[in-house]
């Protein structure tokens, strides 16, 4: 019923480079399952709490989540362990079926007017197609020290104190493992490109 | 240098008042510093391009009639003659069936013009509520909410739409079908807006029941307080 991404955007889907895994290793109806429910496992929270806030509502969640799995089955070439993310693959995925809903009911005036109540779609990643991805692999590429210090420090919002309770180190290691993590992330985010400079 | 180290936690912005005041009269000082930072905010702002939930590991909970519905999407996309995952090229005899096959399918879709059953969707729709749709509506003393409900026929489910005016703004609302046999099922949940409250909250829903089995639609806060019942 709801216009997909690919017909708005036939050339959406973000280019993964790296090696591509054999499409065989997916094919046929078992080994689908299979890799539909290997990602449900690793990804299934990370994806449904992105789209039920996105969507505000968990049955529509619940949709999203459904075709982003069985878009990155159809997609599973695109889909390369270790060249860049999975998880931002799937949550960019995830995002732009959300926007392509709200953009085909804004389409159609009468489904429109049925919910004014639903709210708003967050604008907020919206100009992030790739960089969703590139910071995650980037993320993913950094020391797993520097990696939580910088999930506690920004994205849970903790302070230093209570980051160092939560890793059970002394809040100078914490101070000090921040500076660092952001300089490596750096290092890894500039690598591809301003590697050739140094 | 320990206040050149305790710039990421400052650019991050989870450093204490006491602490940041420190390393702000040190900035004032020191121009390395202010690069430095200036650069250090600028990968805060990429960290930003990535949502919290990132972070967050393992299947949801709750979720095993979502991975049922994706598993068998799967399994129904990857036995249709369409799917990607189907590399075998067909016997010659079956291919030239299935092109004469997708040839009609583009004659008939180019003599419709795109849109066309879209638009008739959207006109039945603004017209009114779809032939079969029951209307009823009912006042809640306790609660001053009042709700009218339409219930409307779908190919082996029912949409299910309310128009409540009563409504605080802020509220959060979530909609609970009952069907014949007492079992209950949610049609989804909203937050009722500043205009919504005023003017009367609209909100629609699904339900995989059949329209006859259809017994009450319930408006329950998210809190759990009931808001207001219509019986069918």
């Amino acid at each position: 019923m709801a216009t997909t991404a690919t017909e708005y955007f036939p050339g959406w889907a973000p280019a993964v480079t790296g090696i591509v895994p054999s499409v065989g290793d997916y094919q046929g109806a078992d080994a689908g399952e299979t890799f539909v429910r290997s990602l449900y496992a690793e990804h299934g929270r990370s994806l449904l709490a992105y789209a039920t806030r996105l969507t505000g509502d968990r049955a529509a969640a619940e949709d999203v989540v459904q075709e982003t799995l069985v878009r990155a089955w159809k997609h599973a070439a695109d889909l390369n362990k270790g060249a860049g993310s999975v998880r931002g693959w799937l949550l960019t995925v995830a995002r732009n079926i959300v926007t392509d809903r709200a953009r085909a009911r804004a389409a159609r005036p009468a489904e429109v007017a049925d919910v004014v109540d639903r709210p708003p779609v967050e604008g907020d990643h919206s100009d992030a197609v790739v960089n969703t991805m590139v910071v995650l692999g980037a993320l993913d590429q950094v020391s797993p020290e520097h990696r939580e210090v910088l999930v506690e420090l920004y994205y849970r919002g903790r302070s230093v104190a209570e980051a160092a309770q939560e890793l059970g180190v002394p809040p100078g290691t914490v101070k000090s493992r921040t500076y660092y993590a952001l300089r490596a992330l750096r290092a890894v985010m500039a690598g591809s490109e301003a590697e050739v400079a140094r | 240098m320990s206040e050149h180290s305790q710039l990421g936690a400052y650019a991050l912005g989870a450093l204490d008042a006491d602490e940041a005041r420190e390393v702000e009269a040190h900035l004032a000082d020191c121009a390395e510093c202010r690069a430095e930072l200036v650069e250090l905010e600028e990968l805060k702002e990429f960290l930003g391009e990535v949502p919290p939930e990132a972070f967050l590991d393992g299947p949801p909970e709750g979720g095993d009639l979502l991975l049922q519905r994706t598993v068998r999407e799967v399994r129904e996309a990857a036995a249709a003659p369409s799917a990607v995952a189907t590399p075998v090229a067909p016997v010659a005899k079956k291919r030239g069936r299935w092109l004469l096959v997708a040839a009609a399918v583009v004659v008939v879709a180019g003599a419709l013009g795109g849109g066309v059953l879209i638009g008739r969707q959207t006109v039945e729709q603004a017209d009114g509520p779809v032939p079969g749709s029951v209307q009823v509506s009912a006042t809640d003393a306790a609660s001053g909410a009042t709700m009218a409900t339409t219930v409307e026929p779908r190919e082996n489910w029912t949409w299910i739409r309310v128009r409540i005016t009563g409504l605080k703004p802020g509220a959060e609302c979530e909609m609970y079908v009952t069907d014949k046999a007492g079992k209950v099922w949610t049609a989804g949940s909203w937050v009722v807006t500043e205009q919504a409250a005023r003017e009367g909250s609209r909100f629609g829903g699904g339900v995989l029941i059949s329209p006859d089995q259809v017994k009450s639609v319930e408006i329950k806060t998210v809190q759990g307080a009931h808001v207001v019942t219509t019986t069918i």
